[in-house]
């Protein structure tokens, strides 16, 4: 029998490596994406005096200072939805991925791929986003590129930012330790239940979470041992990327779940796992249990529902420990979010 | 925990220890096994009470062939319009998810209404029509409304029937599918001379179902109970059985794992012909039937819906059979068994 399998994974691994692109999952946030990653680092050159390359962005430390740097593409369909528009994620994801470093940002990098055809007063609806979230935190647009293309050649328009801040102290993905708690910022999920829910047509009173991070970030980043923002892949992508590089255990507890009922509405009717919803304006960090309450307490200025969700326990993997008591793991997402029918 | 669950859960130990040899209970719908992963309701389970999926995910039994045709049709140039699920499932040649990536038009839709709405403005699509009942009666609309079908419709009692016949399949008792019973009713179970139960989806309503089939296993009893009348009436859900007769006939149909079983499928009448992919492509059909090159495969998912082997004891299992990699229906869906026992490996190397 296993000779009859191994001649047939041959003839299977032949038959991908000939006729390999690039599937749409690889950019979901799940296995795959971490397969193709791993494919481009390859041929680069990483680190050098680098580090933290693998996380939300890298870190250069000078004297007593690190700078953190990060850069991140936005493709989104449709361009405005309930609680923001692409202008609005792109300066917020960029200063998110900063905050969770520990960071705080003092400038952004904006390049703009318009299509030709683009309505102008989109654009500047768009812009103008851009322009209030850098006001109201105080991180400027400091450089950036603007190409437009013909018609048909890219989907309506596409972002990237970039962006750079300075930290004192960073907080890394791999410092959970076992006895820490898990917390979660808010509620979880609402940026893709706002854009599933006007896909599909649902009434739904949920906005996106889009927004930045950085002032809940300053003031609790000094008790925190790990911490992400849960975009693409969502909580269960980033709770799992934090359990492996902290070789630890995390278990949520059902009844303290940070999901809003229209989210987990959403996520049976669509069939499609709730830990798998990204958020655009939450983050999920571990702290020692003695400062949890007072995590929570600062964080539930900035929103009502920040909580503990979890604990960190010894052992690997995700687990949840169901209202029934029993066990699930939360698995990373595997690709594209794909609907069941049963 | 809530004392209602405490109390099932405590029942469930006595129930098990009373009757001491091993159980193996089968539920037999996909939205089961969904909500037992959900509620991680196998690891409350007593050692001798094993929890088995059967042949209910209609996705896990839809044949390769019907797959391949599927995939023919969209090769072709035929628009074709699919349930979200289907369309990573392989066929002999490849799954419809690839041949969208070789350039075919391959829909993605929730629900029906979708496909009717794309079928307005691409009026050759082709609706992949699979599901038992439940999804049977929507079909039965659509195909009124002037949808093409390609019908791979099943009914869930032949393949019930089918699995007590196999002597080889030891069930002590069945959990019934909810959805499907809304549609059929009750009625229909008490052919089968086994223990079951009519559940709901919540994880409360398993654990009842599992309590109840304990009790008549104790009592040596052998009835179907009802335990989702919030839901499922005795006769069913008579509109959507009349819509189902009036549009499907039944026919013998193959089934992933447990091969062909007479009369438990749905085609569509001659009076809607116009609708039936089979007939409209029948030519196309026919010519796609001869050029399938049936693959040879040691995927067991056949064995594996039957409750005959785990499946970890399949050969391809974890080798060239992953999630990333799937070569069967139950390493597709995420609660399909392979999948599910998939991860739990990975998770405690």
């Amino acid at each position: 029998m296993s000779r009859i399998t191994n001649k047939l994974r041959s003839l299977l691994l032949e038959k991908m490596e000939k006729n390999k692109t690039i599937e749409l999952e690889a950019g979901a946030g799940g296995k795959k994406s971490n397969d193709l990653i791993s494919q481009i680092k390859k041929n680069l050159m990483f680190q050098s005096r680098w580090k933290n390359t693998d996380d939300d962005g890298a870190t250069f430390t000078i004297g007593k200072e690190h700078l953190t740097f990060t850069a991140d593409a936005f493709i989104v369909d449709p361009l405005f939805f309930p609680g923001g528009d692409i202008g609005k994620i792109a300066i917020c994801g960029t200063i998110n991925d900063l905050s969770v470093m520990g960071a705080r940002p003092i400038g952004i990098a904006l390049s703009l791929v318009i299509e030709e055809g683009f309505p102008e007063k989109d654009l500047q609806k768009i812009i103008q986003s851009i322009g209030k979230i850098s006001k109201a935190t105080g991180v400027p647009i400091v450089t950036g590129d603007t190409k437009v293309t013909e018609k048909g050649k890219i989907d309506k328009l596409e972002i990237t930012t970039a962006g750079v801040g300075i930290a004192k102290k960073i907080i890394q993905n791999n410092g959970a330790r076992v006895g820490d708690v898990v917390v979660a910022s808010g509620n979880l999920g609402e940026h893709a239940v706002a854009l599933l829910a006007k896909r599909f047509n649902y009434q739904s009173k949920i906005k996106s979470d889009c927004r930045p991070l950085i002032l809940e970030l300053q003031a609790v980043g000094k008790y925190l041992t790990s911490c992400k923002d849960p975009t693409r892949g969502g909580s269960a992508a980033v709770l799992n990327e934090i359990a492996e590089k902290s070789k630890i255990k995390i278990l949520l507890e059902e009844e303290r779940l940070p999901f809003a009922k229209e989210v987990v509405a959403l996520s049976e009717l669509l069939g499609i796992d709730k830990f798998s919803f990204p958020s655009e304006g939450r983050f999920v960090a571990t702290t020692p249990q003695k400062y949890a309450s007072k995590v929570i307490k600062i964080l539930q200025k900035y929103n009502s529902e920040a909580k503990i969700i979890g604990t960190v326990q010894k052992g690997k993997g995700v687990y949840l420990k169901t209202s029934l008591g029993g066990t699930k793991i939360i698995d990373v997402p595997q690709g594209k979010l794909i609907p069941r029918i049963c | 925990m809530k004392t209602e669950i405490k109390k099932l859960l405590k029942s469930i130990q006595i129930k098990a220890q009373k009757i001491g040899r091993p159980l193996r209970l089968m539920e037999l719908c996909g939205t089961h096994s969904q909500t037992i992963a959900q509620n991680g309701i196998k690891s409350l389970m007593p050692d001798n009470i094993r929890l088995v999926s059967g042949p209910g995910c209609p996705v896990c039994v839809t044949a390769q062939k019907d797959i391949d045709i599927m995939v023919g049709l969209a090769l072709a140039g035929i628009p074709v319009a699919v349930y979200g699920d289907a369309v990573q499932v392989p066929g002999n040649l490849m799954s419809l998810e690839e041949a969208g990536r070789k350039g075919a038009e391959v829909y993605i839709v929730y629900d029906i209404t979708e496909a009717v709405k794309i079928a307005q403005k691409k009026p050759q699509l082709v609706f992949f029509g699979l599901g038992f009942e439940t999804t049977t009666g929507m079909t039965a609309w659509a195909i009124k409304q002037g949808l093409m079908v390609y019908s791979a419709h099943k009914l869930f009692p032949p393949a019930m029937k089918a699995l007590l016949a196999n002597k080889k399949i030891k069930v002590d008792g069945f959990i019934d599918p909810g959805h499907v019973s809304v549609i059929i009713g009750v009625d229909v179970y008490c052919q089968f001379p086994i223990p079951q139960v009519v559940a709901g989806f919540e994880g409360k309503d398993v654990l009842i179902a599992i309590e109840k089939l304990l009790t008549q296993i104790l009592n040596k009893e052998r009835k179907v109970e009802n335990a989702y009348q919030r839901l499922v009436k005795k006769e069913g859900n008579l509109k959507a059985q009349k819509l189902i007769q009036e549009v499907f006939k039944v026919a013998d149909a193959d089934w992933r794992g447990l091969g062909k079983i007479k009369k438990s499928g749905l085609k569509i009448r001659s009076k809607y012909q116009q609708q039936d992919a089979e007939v409209v492509h029948k030519k196309l059909i026919q010519k796609i039937k001869k050029e399938i090159k049936i693959k040879p495969s040691a995927c067991q998912c056949g064995l594996v819906l039957q409750g005959l082997v785990e499946a970890k004891q399949c050969p391809l299992f974890g080798r060239s059979c992953t999630p990333d990699n799937p070569q069967g229906a139950c390493m597709v869906s995420v609660e399909g068994s392979c999948n599910v026992e998939f991860r739990y490996v990975q998770n405690n190397k």
